[in-house]
C-alpha cells in the first residue's frame, strides 16, 4: 500500500474524488489498520484519529467503509470501496476498470489496484472474476495478491492449496508477476511493468511473511489475530526499527564483470548494491561513472546505493538522477552548505533518497544540522577512501556512536551507514555504535564464497539485534517473558550470546 | 385516466428491454450487466444497441453484482439482470455488502420471479426474495404489477439514487393502467378500486386477482378497495393506516412466500400504528413444483394463489373486524 500511495498511483488527498485518480480497492479489508495508517500518512484525515480505531462512533470502523455523504460518520475520504466479507473487491475493481474504459479518452489516465488476500481466494468469487477480467481484456487492473500463506485457521496449503498460484492466474488469461512483497523496489519494477502491459489484467504474486519485521511472529499462524503483549511493545518496536541491510560493493574482489557480480549478489538476497563512484581527483583511485551505472541499471531490481567520491558533486549530480540510482550519497568534504541543499533538493524532487558521507579525519559540518529531515542516508567512512579492501579504523566508532546519538536528537531518522573494512568480525561493533547499513566489499566478494559470506554477515547482524533487543527488555523488566516469547529464534544465538544456561532455563 | 380501458396483454420483460433502449439513448451513463439470461431479460436489446456499455459475465451472479457495485462507484447508472433465482437468490451477501451498504447506484432488475416461472419447478421458483431485499438497510423493494408499470417504474428507479430492487414475473399479463398513467411514486401505493367495507393490498401479478376478487366480492354486497403497493419498501404507510381506518379490514396478495413479503410489511405499519384483522394471501411456506405453461393457473390455484382465494380471506378478515 505504501508504494502505491507514495510511488505509484495517482491520487490527490485534497481532492480525493478528482476524476483522474487512480483507484485502490482493499479486498481484504481486514487488513483495515494498515489501510488506515497508509492513509492517514498520504494526507486524507489526520493521524490521531487512528486511535479511535474500532471504537465506537470512530469514523474508522472495524471494515473500511466507502465514503460518501452519506457514510461520512463511519468513514473518511479516500476510501473507494465498503469492504469485509471476502472475494468481493475484485469484482468491483472490474466495474470501475469497465468503467474508465468506456469513458474512452480517459481509459490510459486511470488505474485500478485491487488488493486481494491468498485465505480469500478460496472463494469462488475470486475466479468469477478472475475469467471476467481475462474476458474483458482489462488492462488497466493491476491485481495484488498478499501471499502470505497464512490464513485463520493455518498455513493456506493445508486449509486450502491455492498453488501453483502463479499458473492458475496465468491461465485464466492473466499476465503474472511475483515479487518480494517486502521489497519495495520490486514492486515498483513490477508496477512499472505492470502499466506496459497491454490487453491484458495483471496480477503481481507478492510473496510476502505474516509478521515480518519481527522475527518471533514471522510466518507463525498464532499471531493472524492476536495482539503482542502491551509490556513487550517497546522492544518490539526496537526490532521494527532495527532492520540491517547489506549493500556489497562491487568494485571489491576479482576483476570481472559488474553484471555478474550484482547476479551473484542478488542470488543471495543482499538489500542493495553499493556503486563506489571514484574520480581520481577526490579520491586518488578511479573506477566508474554515471554512463556505467546506467548500463548496470536493467540488470537488477535491487536499489543502487550510488557514493559519489568525486569533485563538484553538484555539476554533475544530474547524469547520477538520470541513471536511476535510488540513494546517491555526496562527500560534507566535497560541497558547501548551499550546494548540499541544491543537490538535496533536487534528488527529494526526483524522487531519489539523498545522504551525505564524511571521511575518518572529518567532523559533521555544522549546517547539516539545518538538513537532517530530509536526509536519508549519512555514511559514515571507516576507511580512508579511494581503494578496496582496507581494514576498519576502530577510532571512528566513538564518532559514529556521537553522530547517531546527536544527530536522531535532532530529528535524523535515516540510516547510518558503516563503510570500510566491514565484515564479520567488525559488523557488529559499528552496529553497536548504531550503524544499519553495512557496505561490504572484500568481505563478500573476497573469499570465493559468496553464499557463505552474506550468511555468516547476516548472522552478526542477527546476533547484535538479538543482544540489543534482550538488553532493551531488561532494561524494561520483561526479559524472562521476552525469552520465552523469543525461545526458538534464539537458541542458534545463545551461545555467542552467553544465554545459553538461562534459556534453558526457560520452559 | 389511471386504468387501461381495453383488455391486453402484454410482456414486463419486453417493456423493461425497451424502456433501458431509451433510457441508455438519453444518458450515456446507463450500463447493463448481464448473466447468460440477456435474451430472456430482454437485456439483450440494450446490448446490440450499445454494445460497450453492455457486459455479459456468464453464470456467475457474486461477480455480476459486484461488477455492478464498481460500475456505479465509477459514476454510471448500473442495472444488474437475470433471474430472481441467482439474483437475490445466490448473492445476498454481495448485495447487502457491497452494494446497500455504501448505498450504490445499482438497480437490480430480475425476471422469473415467484411460481410463475413454470416448468423449471421449484428450484427457481423464487419466493423469498421481497422479504430478503425488505431487511437490507438502503434497499427499495418495487413490484410493479403490469408492463405499463413497468415501464414508468424502471424510468423511476433509474432517476432516484440509490440501490433499488425490481422485480418481474416471466408471463405476459393482463395489462391493468392505461397507458399515460403517471402514477408511480416510490413509496406511495395506487388505488385502483374505492371501496369501504374491506382493502386488499396486491403486488405484481396478483393485483389483476385483487381487482377480480373485489368484481366477485361486489356482486355479493362487499364494497372493497383495492390497492396496487408496487413500493413496499418504502411502503406507503400512511395509505396502509387509511384504509385501517376507513375500512377496517385488510386482505393482502402476493405471488411470494406469506412470511416476510408485502403481507408481513403490511402487518408491521397496522400492528403498530392502527391494529385491524390482517389476512394473508400468498405461498403458504412451502416450495412450489414444475408446471406446463398451459398449466399456470392451475398451479396457481393449487397453492392458493386466486381472486377467489382473495375473495375468502377479504371475508374471513372482515368477519374478525371487532368494529
Amino acid at each position: 500500500m505504501g508504494t502505491l500511495y507514495f510511488r505509484t498511483m495517482k491520487h490527490d488527498p485534497s481532492n480525493p474524488t478528482w476524476e483522474d485518480r487512480d483507484y485502490f480497492i482493499n479486498s481484504k479489508a481486514h487488513s483495515a489498520p494498515g489501510f488506515y495508517s497508509t492513509l492517514a500518512v498520504a494526507g486524507y484525515f489526520p493521524p490521531e484519529e487512528i486511535r479511535t480505531l474500532r471504537k465506537l462512533g470512530s469514523h474508522l470502523q472495524g471494515h473500511p467503509v466507502r465514503y460518501s455523504e452519506h457514510q461520512k460518520h463511519h468513514s473518511v475520504p479516500g476510501v473507494e470501496y465498503s469492504g469485509g466479507s471476502e472475494g468481493i473487491g475484485l469484482s468491483v475493481g472490474i466495474g470501475i476498470a469497465l468503467a474508465k474504459k468506456l469513458d474512452r479518452e480517459k481509459a490510459k489516465m486511470n488505474k485500478v489496484y485491487v488488493l486481494i488476500g491468498d485465505g480469500e481466494s478460496n472463494e469462488g468469487q475470486i475466479w468469477e472474476a478472475s475469467m471476467a477480467a481475462g474476458k474483458f481484456k482489462l488492462d488497466n487492473l493491476v491485481a495484488i495478491l498478499d501471499r502470505n500463506r497464512i490464513q485463520q485457521d493455518g498455513f493456506t496449503e493445508d486449509i486450502m492449496p491455492l498453488d501453483p498460484t502463479k499458473d492458475k492466474w496465468a491461465a485464466f488469461n492473466w499476465q503474472v508477476f511475483e515479487v518480494d512483497g517486502h521489497k519495495v523496489e520490486q514492486i515498483v519494477d513490477a508496477l512499472y511493468k505492470a502499466a506496459r502491459v497491454h490487453d491484458k489484467p495483471v496480477m503481481i504474486v507478492a510473496n510476502t511473511i505474516k509478521g515480518n519485521g519481527i522475527r518471533h511472529m514471522a510466518n507463525n499462524p498464532q499471531w493472524h489475530g492476536k495482539a503482542p503483549p502491551k509490556r513487550q511493545t517497546e522492544v518490539l518496536l526496537e526490532e521494527l526499527e532495527s532492520e540491517c541491510l547489506i549493500a556489497p560493493s562491487i568494485i571489491a574482489g576479482e576483476r570481472e564483470n559488474y553484471e555478474d557480480k550484482i547476479r551473484k549478489v542478488e542470488r543471495e538476497g543482499v538489500d542493495m548494491i553499493h556503486l563506489d563512484v571514484m574520480d581520481g581527483r577526490f579520491v586518488p583511485n578511479t573506477t566508474f561513472f554515471a554512463d556505467t551505472i546506467k548500463k548496470l541499471r536493467p540488470s537488477t531490481s535491487l536499489p543502487f546505493d550510488a557514493h559519489l567520491m568525486i569533485e563538484k558533486p553538484l555539476e554533475q549530480i544530474q547524469e547520477y538522477i538520470d541513471a536511476r540510482c535510488d540513494i546517491i550519497t555526496v562527500h560534507a568534504e566535497a560541497c558547501t552548505e548551499n550546494e548540499f541543499k541544491e543537490i538535496q533538493e533536487r534528488l527529494i524532487n526526483a524522487g531519489i533518497s539523498p545522504g551525505i558521507a564524511i571521511n575518518p579525519g572529518t567532523d559533521m559540518p555544522k549546517w547539516l544540522y539545518r538538513s537532517l529531515h530530509d536526509l536519508d542516508v549519512i555514511i559514515v567512512m571507516s576507511v580512508n577512501p579511494g581503494f578496496a579492501g582496507q581494514k576498519f579504523m576502530p577510532e571512528v566508532l566513538p564518532k559514529m556512536m556521537a553522530v547517531n546519538k546527536e544527530l536522531m536528537e535532532h530529528g535524523f531518522r535515516g540510516y547510518i551507514e558503516a563503510d570500510g573494512g566491514i565484515d564479520a568480525t567488525t559488523l557488529h561493533q559499528a552496529y553497536d555504535a548504531g550503524a544499519r547499513i553495512f557496505v561490504a566489499g572484500a568481505a563478500v566478494y573476497g573469499g570465493g564464497d559468496i553464499h557463505g559470506s552474506v550468511i555468516q554477515l547476516r548472522h552478526k547482524a542477527a546476533v547484535a539485534l538479538e543482544k540489543r533487543l534482550l538488553n532493551h527488555s531488561t532494561r524494561l523488566n520483561v526479559r524472562s517473558d521476552w525469552m520465552k516469547a523469543r525461545k526458538h529464534i534464539l537458541i542458534p544465538y545463545a551461545n555467542e550470546l552467553g544465554i545459553e544456561e538461562e534459556l534453558h532455563a526457560i520452559k | 385516466m389511471l386504468l387501461s380501458s381495453e383488455k391486453k396483454t402484454a410482456d414486463m420483460r419486453s417493456a423493461y428491454g425497451d424502456t433501458l433502449v431509451e433510457l441508455g439513448r438519453d444518458d450515456p451513463r446507463i450500463v447493463c450487466v448481464g448473466g447468460d439470461t440477456t435474451d430472456s431479460l430482454k437485456t439483450k436489446k440494450f446490448g446490440d444497441k450499445y454494445p460497450d456499455r453492455m457486459f455479459n459475465v456468464g453464470i456467475a451472479e457474486a461477480n455480476l453484482v459486484s461488477v455492478a457495485a464498481g460500475l456505479s462507484i465509477a459514476g454510471k447508472i448500473a442495472f444488474a439482470s437475470t433471474y430472481a433465482a441467482f439474483i437475490p437468490g445466490r448473492c445476498v451477501d454481495q448485495i447487502r455488502n457491497a452494494i446497500c451498504y455504501p448505498s450504490l447506484n445499482v438497480k437490480l432488475v430480475v425476471s422469473h420471479a415467484g411460481l410463475t416461472v413454470g416448468p423449471d419447478g421449484a428450484s427457481h421458483q423464487q419466493i423469498e426474495d421481497i422479504a430478503s431485499m425488505r431487511t437490507i438497510p438502503n434497499m427499495r423493494v418495487i413490484v410493479p404489477a403490469d408492463a405499463v408499470a413497468v415501464k414508468h417504474l424502471i424510468r423511476t428507479i433509474a432517476r432516484t439514487p440509490g440501490p433499488f430492487y425490481l422485480r418481474l414475473a416471466r408471463p405476459s399479463s393482463e395489462v391493468i393502467y392505461a397507458d399515460n398513467a403517471q402514477s408511480f411514486l416510490i413509496g406511495r401505493g395506487n388505488v385502483l378500486e374505492e371501496g369501504s367495507d374491506a382493502t386488499i393490498i396486491a403486488c405484481g401479478l396478483m393485483v389483476v386477482r385483487a381487482i377480480e376478487a373485489a368484481m366477485e366480492l361486489k356482486r355479493k354486497g362487499v364494497s372493497c378497495r383495492v390497492v396496487d403497493m408496487f413500493s413496499i419498501k418504502p411502503i406507503d404507510s400512511e395509505l396502509v393506516v387509511k384504509c385501517a381506518k376507513e375500512t377496517g379490514a385488510i386482505a393482502t396478495a402476493e405471488e411470494h412466500n406469506i412470511l416476510g413479503g408485502l403481507g408481513g410489511a403490511v402487518s408491521e405499519v397496522t400492528a403498530e400504528t392502527y391494529p385491524v384483522p390482517v389476512k394473508r394471501v400468498g405461498v403458504r411456506d412451502t416450495f412450489g413444483e414444475s408446471a406446463r405453461d398451459e398449466e399456470i393457473d392451475t398451479l396457481l390455484e393449487m397453492y392458493g394463489l386466486t381472486a377467489t382465494e382473495i375473495a375468502k380471506a377479504v371475508l374471513e378478515a372482515r368477519s374478525r373486524n371487532r368494529k
